[in-house]
């Protein structure tokens, strides 16, 4: 039967019963390569890049791993985006979203096979969904109130976060630096006022929390190297010369000594420039642009300490912490604010100097110097602490704490599982389908230690049968433990976000019946 | 393209059990490939280890017995080996020393790692061991120390000798390590002893004479000639001297400029100011009493012209020329003077003084001296000679190891003994430990601490003794209590190694462990290798 050619010549077209085919197998293809970094005991990956310099990243981090990959299934490309998208909102639980929305779709295919149709499926999902989340909702604890108790959940949480991570050995140690850099902001999300510097040399342990502002930067020469009572300008301003910045513009003059002149007009601009700059009463003086040797010499005879060259980021961050503006003209001293800060000097981390700033106007500042043995250690310990920054930043202001460990993931599977059974129909399937996805994350989590899971997750499962259970798998011991005593903890808002964005996502892949493929821009040969 | 990743077919829930072939296979490939780079620099180990020959793209040849040096022209393209060579970097950064150490050590870690595996423990299980191993390591180290005062002089010799006794530059040891030691122990800020910058030591190279010529200065030196455009002075006595960074030559504008000349009578004024406009420049200078000029190179237009310098030789001013804008920090710190942005600020207090300023023929070019310097700041500079480019360039990476050497022992000062005693007595201490731990930690433990008699038995080796032999009985002195037993590479069997001068500081061992313990522990972690863009 010859059918008329709709689509274009190179499009292609896929329907019903291969376009959902294609969509589960590539969805849970991404789902199963990020399976093995879950939990404690999840392994790294290594993402070698095909670009020049065929660089060389080791993560454990999902959205970092889901990020670089190349991906051309469509359903896939739906999995990577809620990870992203979990990354953004809440920074953890990056892997779990996507192995939960794997682990969904896994059981849809087998309802699908069972010839229940893909609705009948979502409307289970929802509802069972809905009722996780009620399950989890009863379980919150929130110690808003009591401070040491809060201060506690929050190490816990930052604790379970990194224990994950490369950072799991010397967990305590971070996780108290990321307690007090968050708590410093004060329940901002800001995350922007904390700055990791990476120092390579020595160990991860080495690694510490300053208060102040770090810059990688060289005082200028003959400048005081230490300042007390620092009133600093930060500038972006030209400290060459003035140049009209029109195309061709030229002096014209007849004789060497009104060059002279003019090179001593030039010099003159600039030592009034640099006196207004001195007029308004500072005694540092941060610039992005390079300073010129004759101001700096100007600025070394005032006695004010000068920085050139300071990158965009380095200033910006620098005008917000010490409470100044960036400043480019400099005739009304009055109306430029400047940062302030108690002390200034040169600290030698490893074999570099660096400027220090401490004492600054935001006490909400701070720096984490991050020292570790090679730069993979270094950017995956970045990577680690700040998804633990994140999430406490949005623990401080969502303050209500789970348990970790796969507890909360069995509440849930116990409370669908009665839903399940409560509901007639064919939804029930669903339902039932939905609460064995969620015990699959702690089974993986104990597949991961080399644990027999289906021994562990049984007696988890019993467990919960009794009230105000709080067991989880212990993967040290490599056995069923009480999450509270071993104090594993996680926030409220990452377990939620999981939990929607993996159900929402499933849904969107299982409503898909049909894949089209356009035909890809033909290039015009350019003659 | 379809991703690999979505075309290998999929594994279902029931069979992840078997499923695990593939992560065994690149776990154990990512493992070889470490070894082999682990094995490439294993025979440079110690004082009888071999050099290298690296013969790099563009032709360049470089002989080398640093471990650093050796990993960083290698190229390695497997990930894992990446890791292996990023280790060293790190060993370099951290203590300076140690960087062929570290590697060897992380090569015999992750031999035994592979036969643990292979015995189906758990790679985080190994992972978290190794970990504990580490930290008692250290506290094992750390109790064999023997502290060290700044001013015992003499053990700072023996150590920075024990460093130097492995390099190419071995027979020059008594030279060069009393002068390390100078050199660093004059950078020293008492107020602030541990902000040591090896930066604040400079190291001149200049081809010629033997290593045995190399000396430390006591002042600055430069690898320039004095400018002799005409005739002027090349010895001062008496020496002030400025550091400019203005420029003695007709004024030039930052905005485009033309001069308009419409007749020839206009030019010979022209020429007339310019004359006249470097004359009053250089009477400002020579009115403030300077006789010595150091000039800053200046891109924008010439630092000095003939003219210029045909004046200042006649001022009887030592011009140095083509300074670079980031030596003058070390330079002005050294001549305790301030660099001079404009001929209006020539004032006399901004200038330095220094007995002697002179040009010395040296080999077959000129060096630049100021010696006798005024205030010196803390800084020092050795000037190091040799017969050939490769030399000299080994001997300039030994000294710095060296130099890395003494600046750990000023941050953290404590020695410890070398010649493989450490290693030996660590490995019978955490053996003895691991009988006591439980499970599959006790036999992890043991395996790191077998892992570390490889030091031992490489330097036994390297030296051409046996090593078997060798290690025995290091192992059997140790169990009797000598704790600083250790290899005799010259005497060919075992002594007391403190006795025989042989130390280095705790710095260098310390971080040898924790770094090559952090590395492995990463690389076992790793459970997929994924190309992305």
């Amino acid at each position: 039967m010859a059918v008329e050619r709709i689509l274009k010549d190179e499009a292609s077209e896929e329907k019903g019963e291969r376009a959902r085919m294609a969509s589960f197998v590539g969805a849970m293809a991404i789902a199963d390569l990020v399976k093995t970094t879950l939990g404690p005991k999840g392994m790294d990956k290594i993402l070698q890049s095909t670009g020049r310099g065929r660089e060389v990243t080791v993560t454990n981090d999902g959205a970092t791993i889901l990020k670089s990959l190349h991906i051309d299934n469509a359903a896939a490309k739906v999995l990577v985006d809620i990870s992203k998208v979990q990354d953004d909102e809440v920074g953890d639980g990056t892997t779990s979203v996507v192995v939960l929305a794997g682990e969904l779709l896994r059981e849809a295919e087998k309802l699908v096979a069972a010839k229940i149709h893909p609705m009948t499926i979502i409307a289970g999902y929802r509802m069972a969904a809905e009722c996780a989340r009620n399950a989890l909702l009863q379980k919150v604890v929130d110690n808003k109130e009591n401070e040491e108790k809060f201060k506690l959940d929050l190490m816990k949480i930052a604790m379970t976060t990194l224990s994950s991570k490369i950072l799991s050995q010397d967990k305590e140690h971070f996780a108290k630096l990321a307690v007090d850099a968050v708590l410093r902001l004060k329940g901002s999300t800001n995350l922007e006022s904390i700055q990791i510097i990476k120092k390579p040399g020595s160990s991860l342990k080495d690694s510490f929390l300053d208060e102040g502002f770090i810059l990688d930067k060289k005082i200028g020469i003959g400048q005081p190297k230490r300042i007390e009572n620092a009133k600093i300008l930060v500038a972006n301003t030209a400290m060459d010369t003035d140049k009209v910045k029109i195309y061709g513009a030229r002096v014209r003059v007849d004789s060497m000594s009104r060059v002279a002149d003019i090179e001593a007009a030039e010099k003159q601009k600039m030592r009034e420039k640099v006196d207004k700059i001195i007029a308004h009463g500072i005694n540092c003086f941060v610039n992005r642009q390079l300073i010129y040797n004759f101001p700096e010499e100007l600025f070394a005879n005032a006695g004010i300490l000068a920085i050139e060259h300071a990158d965009f980021d380095g200033i910006e961050r620098l005008a917000l912490v010490t409470g100044g503006e960036i400043a480019s003209t400099f005739d009304n001293p009055e109306s430029v604010k400047l940062g302030h800060c108690k002390l200034i000097e040169e600290i030698m981390i490893g074999e570099d100097k660096l400027i220090h700033f401490s004492g600054v106007a935001m006490g909400q500042a701070c720096t984490i110097v991050l020292r570790g043995a090679s730069h993979h250690v270094l950017d995956e310990a970045e990577r680690s602490l700040h998804d633990a920054l994140c999430v406490l930043s949005q623990t401080v202001n969502d303050s209500r704490v789970l348990l970790g460990g796969g507890w909360p993931e069995m509440v849930m599977a116990r409370d669908v599982d009665e839903l399940a059974r409560v509901t007639p129909g064919k939804k029930s399937h669903a339902i039932e389908a939905f609460s064995r996805a969620l015990v699959a994350i702690p089974t993986i989590i104990a597949d991961n230690a080399g644990l027999d899971s289906a021994e562990l997750v049984a007696q988890l499962r019993a467990e919960h049968q009794k009230e105000g259970c709080a067991a989880g798998i212990d993967v040290i011991t490599g056995s069923v433990g009480d999450m509270a005593e071993l104090g594993i903890s996680e926030a409220f808002k990452v377990k939620q976000a999981i939990l929607l964005s993996a159900t929402e996502a499933a849904e969107m892949i299982l409503r898909v019946d049909e894949i089209i493929t356009c035909a890809p821009r033909r290039r015009e040969d350019r003659m | 393209m379809a991703a690999p990743a979505i075309s290998r077919p999929r594994s279902s829930k029931t069979d992840s059990y078997v499923d695990n072939k593939r992560k065994e296979d690149i776990r154990h490939a990512n493992i070889v490939a470490a070894r082999a780079v682990a094995d490439a620099v294993r025979t440079s180990l110690g004082p009888k280890g071999m050099d290298k020959m690296i013969s790099a793209a563009n032709g360049e040849v470089i002989i080398t017995n640093d471990g650093a040096t050796i990993l960083n022209k290698m190229e390695v393209l497997q990930p894992a080996a990446k890791m292996l060579v990023e280790l060293s970097k790190a060993q370099d950064a951290a203590a300076g020393d140690g960087t062929t150490t570290v590697v060897v050590i992380a090569g015999a870690l992750l031999k035994q790692c592979l036969s643990l595996l292979s015995s189906g423990i758990h790679p985080t299980v190994i992972s978290d061991s190794l970990h504990k191993a580490s930290i008692k390591a250290i506290d094992v180290l750390t109790a064999m120390a023997v502290p060290v005062e700044l001013s015992d002089g003499e053990s700072l010799i023996k150590s920075a000798s024990t460093s130097l006794n492995s390099k190419v530059v071995s027979q020059y040891s008594t030279l060069l390590a009393p002068l390390a030691v100078d050199a660093v122990l004059s950078v020293v800020d008492p107020a602030k002893p541990d902000l040591v910058d090896l930066r604040d030591v400079r190291i001149v190279k200049k081809l010629g004479g033997t290593v045995d010529d190399t000396e430390m200065v006591k002042g600055l030196v430069f690898d320039k000639k004095v400018s002799h455009a005409a005739g002027g002075p090349t010895r001062v006595e008496n020496a002030k001297i400025a550091v400019i960074q203005f420029q003695i030559s007709p004024p030039k504008t930052d905005i485009e400029q033309s001069i308009v000349v419409s007749d020839y009578t206009q030019m010979d004024r022209i020429l007339k100011e310019e004359r006249n406009y470097i004359l009053g420049m250089i009477k400002k200078i020579k009115a403030s009493g300077c006789n010595v000029l150091l000039i800053q190179k200046s891109i924008l237009r010439d630092a000095v012209t003939d003219l210029s310098l045909h004046y200042l030789a006649k001022a009887k001013i030592l011009v140095l020329k083509d300074v670079e804008r980031d030596e003058i920090e070390f330079i002005t710190k050294t001549l305790n003077c301030l660099p001079i942005a404009n001929i209006e600020h020539f004032r006399d207090e901004k200038l330095g003084y220094a007995n002697l300023v002179e040009e010395v023929p040296l080999g077959d070019g000129k060096i630049v001296k100021i010696t006798g310097i005024k205030n010196m700041g803390r800084t020092s500079t050795v000037l190091v000679r040799g017969s050939n480019q490769l030399v000299i360039d080994e001997a300039e990476r030994s000294l710095h190891d060296a130099l890395c050497v003494v600046r750990c022992l000023v941050n953290k000062r404590f020695l410890i003994a070398g010649g493989g005693a450490p290693e030996i007595e660590l490995s019978r201490q955490l053996g003895a430990w691991a009988k006591v731990l439980h499970g599959m930690e006790g036999y992890c433990v043991k395996s790191f601490a077998e892992a570390l008699e490889v030091i031992p038995y490489t330097l036994a080796e390297n030296a051409g003794l046996n090593p078997i032999a060798i290690v025995t009985e290091l192992r059997n002195r140790h169990a009797q209590g000598e704790i600083n037993a250790g290899i005799n590479v010259r005497k060919g069997q075992i002594t007391n190694i403190l006795e025989e001068n042989v130390v280095q500081p705790l710095l260098v061992s310390t971080s040898a462990i924790t770094l090559a313990t952090e590395c492995v522990r990463m690389i076992l972690k790793i459970d997929d290798i994924v190309t992305v863009r």
